[in-house]
């Protein structure tokens, strides 16, 4: 069931066009990836859909809604919710505060909420008072993922959330991307093609603005060597 | 040099509490808001003409001087600013500017440009180590100190202040919580407005009040706010009241000189820490 449609959306950032005629679709319960070269417009992609910039052409269906001029508030408040790259956590406020205003956001128990951050990151509990920007790298990561969570969200849209991580780390954010699975959907842009190969049900390759190709065939996406061409 | 000491932390005191509304408005909404000056001014005037009128108890007159405001915050904030989120600093110095002159008209044609002077509410002093100081200063002073508690309690105790918080570090993160931002900016818009009004209505007693007073205290209010870090709530403490005693100490040698030196420590400031605009 197609909860998420973008339907030949161009974008520009005054004059120039970052994105042309780019389509793509979201199921219910679909792990989507979009890869590509830095540049191709796979943030700027995930920016428009959550609300952060407005196509200038095509239509972005949300829930079967045409949603193209709402704002991030309004997109979020809907149920899709954008996980920056760059670990963007609020470094003032403690790990509790950064979920309570998740909370507050999503009219959810402040108890409720960091038990749904906990499900997918257990050791969070030990950080609950710490200032967020005291958090490796790592752990800001799992706690966006987690603060995302809060309030029950259709679709999350996640850009690049392995990013300057460890090994170590990889793994644990693999395993939470593994237990969102069918609770959630998601739009993923990812640069690591073993995760890509790992967890994707289909897989869009940007370049230089456009959808150069969709790959939906399982021996495709984790073909390292098809997934390569597109980096 | 006690009675300089205690001038000294009066006017920190004052520049704090005006300073604050402005630091917030720069960090918050990245908007240099000349209009601030106004809002002072007419807090001011709002103070000594209703001070009569509250058979001239002067705790009435000046919550009256506070809520007097509101309105003209609200509209300033809703038919100004609101227009000039995302655009250049420029567009904003322009246009704030220009309602603080238009207002100061407004305030002259209203109030007339004659300086209108307003006793000391309590006057008594007290006598420390021989020199007589006016309690009037001494509870402006405390006053600062319960204004800067009650903020560091709103901002790190409450929701409302946690998400300003949140949106000073990064607007764009706290909307993508399904947080309207913008609509907090504003409540602090006006907080800071009150604020601007009760230094106004605070300073009365120690100055005289005409319509132009707004232009003299925004120049060392935006000093304040450019030495303690624009929405930095702790620096702005911290720099007015090094800029008053800054003041008072200069005055005390170099009458002259006493604002101007204000400025050389702002010029010192912006060399060693430049501001990112």
């Amino acid at each position: 069931m197609m909860l998420l449609s973008v339907d030949r959306i161009n974008v520009a950032y005054g004059a120039a066009r970052v994105l042309s005629e780019v389509s793509l679709t979201l199921d219910k319960g679909e792990r989507v990836f979009v890869v590509g070269r830095n540049g191709a417009g796979k943030t700027t992609l995930l920016k428009t859909i959550a609300g952060f910039l407005t196509p200038t052409e095509g239509d972005i269906l949300f829930d079967g809604e045409k949603v193209n001029a709402w704002h991030p508030e309004q997109m979020a408040n809907c149920g899709v919710r954008y996980v920056y790259q760059d670990k963007r956590v609020f470094t003032r406020l403690t790990v509790r505060e950064n979920i309570e205003l998740a909370a507050f956001a999503s009219k959810e128990k402040l108890d409720v909420a960091i038990d749904r951050v906990v499900q997918i990151y257990p050791k969070i509990t030990q950080f609950l008072d710490t200032k967020a920007g005291g958090l490796s790298g790592g752990q800001k990561q799992l706690l966006l993922l987690g603060r995302a969570l809060i309030g029950e969200p259709k679709v999350l849209l996640i850009d690049e959330p392995t990013e300057g991580l460890a090994a170590g780390i990889i793994e644990e954010v693999f395993k939470v991307l593994e237990m969102m699975k069918g609770k959630v959907s998601m739009i993923i842009v990812e640069q690591n093609l073993a995760v890509v190969c790992a967890l994707a049900d289909r897989v869009y390759a940007m370049k230089e603005g456009r959808i150069l190709a969709q790959l939906t065939d399982p021996a495709e996406i984790q073909d390292h060597a098809i997934l390569e061409q597109y980096l | 040099m006690i009675s300089t000491i205690a001038y000294g932390l009066t006017i920190g005191a004052i520049l704090y509490i005006i300073s604050i509304g402005l630091s917030l408005t720069f960090g918050t909404m990245r908007i240099v808001n000349f209009a601030h000056a106004l809002v002072y001014t007419v807090g001011a005037y709002a103070l000594a003409s209703t001070l009569s009128f509250f058979g001239g108890a002067f705790i009435p007159a000046a919550i009256f001087a506070v809520l007097a405001v509101i309105p003209l915050a609200y509209i300033i904030e809703r038919f100004v600013i609101r227009r000039l989120y995302g655009q250049s600093i420029d567009y904003a110095i322009i246009a704030t500017y220009a309602v603080l002159l238009i207002g100061v008209d407004a305030c002259k044609w209203i109030w007339g440009a004659t300086p209108i002077s307003v006793s000391d509410p309590i006057g008594a002093s007290w006598t420390i180590l021989g020199v007589d100081l006016p309690i009037y200063r001494l509870i402006i002073i405390l006053l600062s100190l319960l204004v800067f508690a009650a903020l560091e309690i709103f901002f790190r105790r409450t929701i409302v202040g946690k998400v300003v918080v949140a949106g000073l570090e990064d607007k764009e993160a706290t909307r993508s919580l399904g947080i309207n931002v913008d609509k907090y900016f504003s409540f602090v818009f006006i907080l800071g407005s009150c604020l601007a009004a009760l230094g106004g209505a605070l300073y009365v007693p120690i100055t005289s009040l005409h319509p132009y007073m707004g232009f003299q205290v925004l120049l060392l209010s935006f000093a304040v706010v450019i030495v303690g870090g624009m929405g930095n709530m702790r620096g702005t403490f911290v720099a007015a009241f090094a800029l008053g005693m800054v003041m008072a100490m200069t005055g005390r040698f170099w009458g002259a000189a006493s604002e101007t030196m204000v400025f050389v420590v702002m010029a010192i400031v912006l060399i060693v820490k430049p501001i990112e605009v």
